[in-house]
């Protein structure tokens, strides 16, 4: 059901990228780093207001023609983007809600590897199956 | 009307459009220069009321656009300014004519118009009109700007009576319905007296008062009338209409809050004094703005009338609600398609009124409604200033990263393959404005710390196009730059083929416009650094390596101070104070030579998938002058780490500091300086040099040794294989090549330590001789000789070795014997040994290196007191040759003689020949062992013992090597089917026994028969019935005083078969005593005694000489006493022959 999947680092620049292949992967990396405009306006937006319980979940960050574009934002400011496809319609806010949930699991076990570099791209096989999960999954 | 105007904001709807355009034919810096200035008088005061009007210059307008000003009175041409030339007054009806063809254009709209005249002199010039200027030239025309402002002035009074009577224009008369230009048609035939129709009349004039009220400054009556429209059209589902009321609503609205406008880089709007004292409260957004605030109402002219404050306020719309509204506006214009551009501005107008309240995730919403306005078909200029626009937007309320994505596209619109003439140049700017939105800097040095911070795919596009665009403009240099950049900086991005590609389409930009260092600068000041390829290759290590060890410069030693700290006043510490600063420009302990070739070692690393060609790889140093020898490299495909090794010859004295290195890779020449690389490691780069020194070059007249001695000091090193005891020489030739005179030469020689006993030097050579030839000029070379002698211990101690038993000869001495060899002794042994189970432990080899040690100095180091050091190795493989298994004495007949008996063992293969001094040839076969004797002197050991104070040991040694080295010379080893010859010294083999029988006796006795010296071997002759004379002679050689000794004489005859008989009292007759006396003899006095003796019958006598009395022999050793035996042989006389 995503197209796109992708884990950006605090510093706004990606940790993990991943399409589906049949297409252009450069446009879904201008997809991501646009929509990182308004991830970042919605943090500050939110942090000023609630800085201690704010919801990670930060919803629909904007609809394109094909695709809408959703975000997620754990509290180390580490971004999670899921793209979907806009004439899937079947999927519900809780639907993304959960894949982000799963998303942030999985990157959790990531980051508990001692052998992962915190800040480094990641290349954990895990954490591509789950990923891989959630495009494939509503196909 | 098709074409919208992307500059618009909401404060635009208070002012009034003038265009400004040329007649006939004016230079357009002329036209821009006026224009200018005409644009200057943008907001105006009305003297008759205090209110401002508002003035939009346009040097262009579309007439299509125009026909909209019903709908929005600003889009409405109300002034026209028309600017001429005029040389002649011939031209001048003709301008003229132009000029009302001009106003033609926009003749239904216009209120006023003015036609300025620039060079035409004369009567023309000379009538007075109102609608015309003329000026000399654009320079002279100081009141401009007071023309233009009456000229606007007038325009106000049109404006303001056109408000005024549409205003008051209440009567029953007919409203004309007031239409947009793609409505027209739609109204033919419409029943113009319903009710639904007047509404429709009223609502929309309504708006259009609400307009020219806005115009004119009147924001109160304005919001007012907006309001009504608003109402009135509601009702009446005028869409359109309703959109333009709400719009005019939300404008007014914005013009009350923000009055420092919305256009924000556009600060054309002077604030007038009032607003400036408190314009940052103003800015402000929120919920105070709506309070009355006393420095509008003096802005906006309305103080007089006080009774319209409070429905201010009311009518005003809140921040929030002026969204809202434009929202609904925006949504309204949305049903009409020919209102696309309305819609499109309202939209820019709305998020630049957001910018300011920064709402941005609202402002982006409206921007993504607009992006999918659809205007028809739009020319590609038009869409690239749409996408700019946009891009200029996004930037606005800080989504940089959309606004560089727009701005991108619209550079890629600038070269749309439907344009005929693609704008490469264009292109290329705005894809450099995109740069910091994709956060990308076109310095390396940012990206020089730590790692790669980025969208990598999408920085990696974008330098491509910035290469593609560059090349395309017809800038190979800037490609170039572009390239090396991308090349730099994302190499770890780039797959293998990508990293082919690039490298090669580099190398085909570079054949055309190789890459430099300098800093590349555009016409519009924009500054490329340059790039240095720091990654290709990786420098991982940096290493100054010392000089090759015979060309290190030593430091002549013994000035007091020069090796001492001066920092400490302790001659030692333990307490290093550890210098932790700048690990870079340590100094090393070791210095380079002026003149000589000296190396920097690089670890580098290849980190492409294919060969790497670097050239031109040198070093960059700074201090003193150095010459860098560039080398060529071609590096493996990721080679790993890779030892490179750079020179250069330092030219001057001082330090040099290695900052870094150049090379050339594809083309592209950088100089990477080592402070900026991450992840080197250097140990030093600075290094002193210093003054020139000699150099010589060592040859030798043996092979060179392969394998190198223990000591890497060593430069240059020989082998020989030489057998025990032979003697090899060796020449060594030393050549000048440097450019310097040798002027000193030192020789000295160390044996390196070994655990073998070694006789006597094994160098020996003529320093004076070699020393005569200096100084040495360069290109001379001097030889100088060298002996090599190999003398270890004959011994073979701890050989297992056949001896020969004794064979019943008197031995006195003991046998040089180990513990084995006292297992094997009652062995019955044969001489002709086979010794075939033991044979290869004899002959194994024993090596002895030693290092001779040049030191040579010259020219300007030697000034400084620096020497250079050049050690030859020398390896020698000693071979056994003989053992002496066993050594033994045997007194000769001389007292003062000796027989060394020697078993000597002959461990070679070879047969070999042994002589000593005054023996016969010695003939030995292959392990093969005999004994052989050799006469020696008895050796005086007081001669060699002078020193007293030495000690008991030293004493014994030395006197052991003396007596060795006597002997010594006496033994001459051949090797005749070798053609070899050598020396066997036995040295290290005698012992104390044997020694002491060797040592002549401090107490020494001559016997004189008939006055003549008779010892050992000696026969003196004598005749029958003659007396025979004898004297004996003590000499006291001792420290010690000597007697009194008594002496008998017996004579014998020896059958030579063992028997003696001492039975000659018939034949020999003693005349006087046979008792000799010796009284007393002190040191070195002497004392004779004499006596006779006759012998009656022909024969060989021996006369032994005896001591009487054993007491005073008690204290002093046996061998002190040791008298020869004389042997007289007594012939017949002439005279007694009968008997």
């Amino acid at each position: 059901m995503a197209v796109c999947v992708a884990v950006i680092a605090k510093e706004n620049y990606p940790l993990y990228i991943r399409s589906v292949p049949t297409q252009n992967e450069l446009k879904f990396h201008y997809t991501v780093h646009t929509s990182l405009d308004v991830v970042e306006e919605k943090v500050s937006a939110v942090g000023k207001a609630l800085a201690d319980q704010r919801e990670l979940y930060l919803g629909l960050l904007y609809p394109t023609e094909d695709y809408k574009v959703y975000g997620y934002v754990t509290n180390s400011k580490v971004k999670f983007v899921i793209v979907v496809d806009s004439s899937n319609t079947s999927l519900r806010d809780n639907e993304i809600r959960s894949m982000f949930r799963k998303l942030h699991n999985s990157f959790t076990d990531v980051m508990c590897n001692p052998f992962y570099n915190p800040g480094d791209a990641i290349q954990s096989r895990a954490f591509d199956s789950v990923v891989s999960g959630m495009m494939v999954q509503a196909c | 009307m098709s074409i919208p105007d992307y500059m618009q904001c909401a404060e635009d709807h208070q002012s009034v459009l003038v265009v400004v355009q040329p007649v006939g034919i004016v230079p357009e810096d002329q036209f821009f220069r006026i224009y200018k200035r005409i644009s200057s008088v943008c907001q105006q005061s009305i003297r008759s009321s205090q209110r401002l009007l508002y003035i939009r210059y346009r040097h262009h307008y579309p007439p299509e656009n125009n026909e909209w000003g019903d709908f929005q009175t600003h889009r409405k041409v109300v002034g026209l300014i028309a600017i001429t030339t005029c040389a002649s007054a011939k031209e001048w009806p003709q301008t003229s004519e132009r000029f009302h063809g001009q106003k033609e254009v926009f003749g239904s709209t216009l209120y006023d118009s003015r036609l300025l005249v620039f060079g035409l002199q004369g009567e023309i010039a000379e009538q007075h009109r109102t609608d015309v200027a003329f000026y000399p030239d654009c320079d002279s025309c100081p009141d401009l700007e007071r023309r233009v402002e009456d000229f606007v002035e007038s325009i106000f009074i049109v404006l303001e009576s056109k408000r005024l009577d549409r205003t008051t224009d209440k009567s029953g008369d007919k409203i004309p319905l007031l239409c947009v230009p793609f409505e027209k048609k739609d109204f033919v035939g419409l029943d113009t007296d319903s009710r639904h129709y007047k509404k429709r009349c009223q609502g929309r004039m309504r708006k259009h008062v609400g307009d020219l009220c806005l115009q004119a400054g009147m924001l109160q009556d304005a919001l007012v009338h907006y309001h009504m429209a608003v109402e009135l059209l509601r009702s009446v589902n005028d869409f359109l209409w309703l959109g333009a009321a709400l719009e005019g609503l939300c404008s007014a609205s914005v013009i009350f809050h923000y009055p420092g406008g919305t256009a924000g880089k556009r600060a054309a709007r002077k604030p007038s004094i009032s607003q400036a004292a408190d314009s940052g409260k103003r800015h402000r957004p929120g919920a105070q703005e709506l309070l009355i605030d006393p420095g509008a109402l003096t802005t906006n002219g309305i103080n007089a009338d006080t009774s319209s404050e409070i429905g201010r306020a009311k009518n005003c719309l809140s921040p929030e609600d002026i969204i809202e509204k434009y929202k609904e506006a925006i949504s309204y214009y949305g049903k009409y398609k020919n209102a696309g551009v309305i819609e499109l501005e309202a939209c820019v107008k709305a998020v630049r009124v957001l910018a300011i309240q920064k709402r941005a995730m609202e402002a982006s919403e409206f921007l993504q409604n607009a992006v999918y306005i659809n205007l028809g078909q739009l020319s590609e200029e038009e869409k690239i200033q749409r996408y700019s626009v946009l891009s200029e937007l996004y930037d606005l309320i800080g989504f940089h990263r959309k606004s560089a994505f727009f701005k991108r596209v619209a550079a890629m619109q600038c070269v749309a393959p439907t344009i005929p003439e693609p704008g490469w140049r264009a292109c290329y700017k705005l894809l450099l404005e995109t740069l910091p939105g994709y956060c990308l800097s076109l310095d390396p040095k940012d990206f020089s710390k730590g790692t790669h911070h980025g969208w990598a795919a999408v920085q990696m596009r974008l330098l491509h196009e910035l290469v593609y665009a560059s090349r395309r403009m017809g800038n190979p240099g800037l490609s170039v730059r572009h390239l090396s950049f991308l090349l730099q900086t994302m190499l770890d991005f780039l797959s293998d083929q990508e990293k082919k590609e690039v490298t090669q389409s580099l190398e085909n930009y570079t054949s055309k416009c190789p890459g430099g260092m300098e800093v590349i600068t555009l016409p519009d000041g924009l500054k490329f650094p340059p790039v240095p390829f720091t990654k290709l290759p990786i420098v991982r290590f940096v290493k100054l390596l010392n000089l090759p060890v015979s060309l290190r410069p030593h430091k002549v030693k013994g000035l007091l101070g020069e090796n001492m700290s001066s920092k400490s006043p302790f001659i030692y510490s333990p307490i290093i104070l550890h210098n932790r600063g700048d690990e870079r420009c340590k100094k090393i302990d070791f210095q380079w030579v002026q003149g000589a070739v000296c190396e920097v070692q690089l670890m580098v690393y290849n980190p492409m998938p294919f060969e790497l060609r670097v050239e031109n790889m040198g070093l960059l140093t700074s201090g003193a002058e150095f010459e860098s020898l560039p080398a060529a490299l071609a590096l493996p495909a990721e080679s790993g780490l890779y030892p490179v090794t750079l020179v250069g010859v330092p030219r001057t004295v001082g330090s040099i500091t290695v900052n870094g290195y150049h090379t050339s890779v594809f083309g592209v020449n950088s100089d990477c300086l080592l402070e900026g690389l991450p992840g080197v490691k250097t140990g030093g780069c600075m290094v002193e040099v210093v003054p020139s020194l000699p150099r010589l070059l060592l040859s030798t007249s043996l092979p060179r040794s392969p394998h190198v001695a223990a000591s890497e000091d060593i430069s240059s090193s020989v082998a020989l294989q030489l057998f025990n005891g032979e003697t090899q020489t060796l020449t060594v030739t030393l050549d000048n090549i440097g450019t310097e005179t040798l002027e000193t030469l030192e020789l000295s020689s160390k044996i390196i330590s070994t655990k073998e006993k070694l006789l006597g030097d094994i160098l020996n050579w003529d320093i004076q001789e070699a020393q005569s030839h200096l100084p040495l000029l360069p290109g001379c070379s001097l030889s100088l000789t060298v002996n090599i002698r190999v003398k270890l211990d004959f011994s073979g101690q701890e050989n297992l070795l056949p001896d020969l038993s004794d064979d019943g000869i008197s031995v006195t001495g003991l046998p040089i014997s180990s513990p084995l060899r006292q297992v094997l002794k009652p062995r019955p042994e044969s001489k002709a040994l086979s010794a075939d189970p033991g044979k290869n432990e004899h002959t194994h080899f024993k090596t002895l290196e030693a290092v001779m040690t040049f030191k040579y100095s010259g020219g300007g180091g030697h000034v400084e007191g620096f020497y250079r050091e050049l050690c030859l190795g020398i390896h020698v493989d000693v071979e056994p040759s003989v053992f002496f298994t066993r050594v033994s004495t045997l007194p000769a007949t001389s007292m003062r003689q000796c027989h060394l008996l020697l078993d000597v063992f002959n461990s070679t293969e070879h047969e070999l020949t042994i002589n000593a001094k005054n023996n016969q040839d010695l003939l030995l076969y292959a392990s093969e062992c005999q004994r052989m004797a050799i006469q020696v002197d008895k050796f005086e050991f007081e001669s060699v013992c002078v020193q007293p104070e030495q000690s008991q040991q030293q004493w014994e040694t030395e006197r052991q090597q003396a007596q060795g080295s006597l002997i010594n010379s006496t033994l001459s080893i051949l090797h005749p089917s070798l053609q070899r010859e050598g020396e066997a010294s036995v040295e290290g083999v005698l012992n104390q026994l044997v020694l002491d029988h060797l040592q002549l006796a401090p107490l020494q006795w001559d016997v004189l028969v008939n006055g003549k010296q008779c010892d050992c071997d000696i026969v003196t002759d004598c005749r029958v019935g003659d007396p025979v004379s004898l004297e004996v002679k003590l000499t006291n050689h001792s420290k010690k005083e000597v007697g009194p000794l008594a002496l008998t004489l017996v004579a014998f005859q020896d059958y030579q078969n063992g028997i003696q008989n001492h039975d000659l009292q018939d034949a020999v007759t003693f005349i006087g005593s046979n008792t000799f006396y010796i009284d007393k003899v002190n040191p070195t006095f002497s004392s004779t005694c004499t006596g006779a003796l006759l012998f009656l019958y022909t024969g060989d006598f021996y006369l032994s000489i005896k001591f009487q009395d054993d007491s005073t022999r008690r204290d002093l050793p046996p061998a002190f006493f040791g008298l020869p035996t004389v042997h007289i042989r007594a012939l017949e006389s002439p005279i007694e022959n009968g008997a």
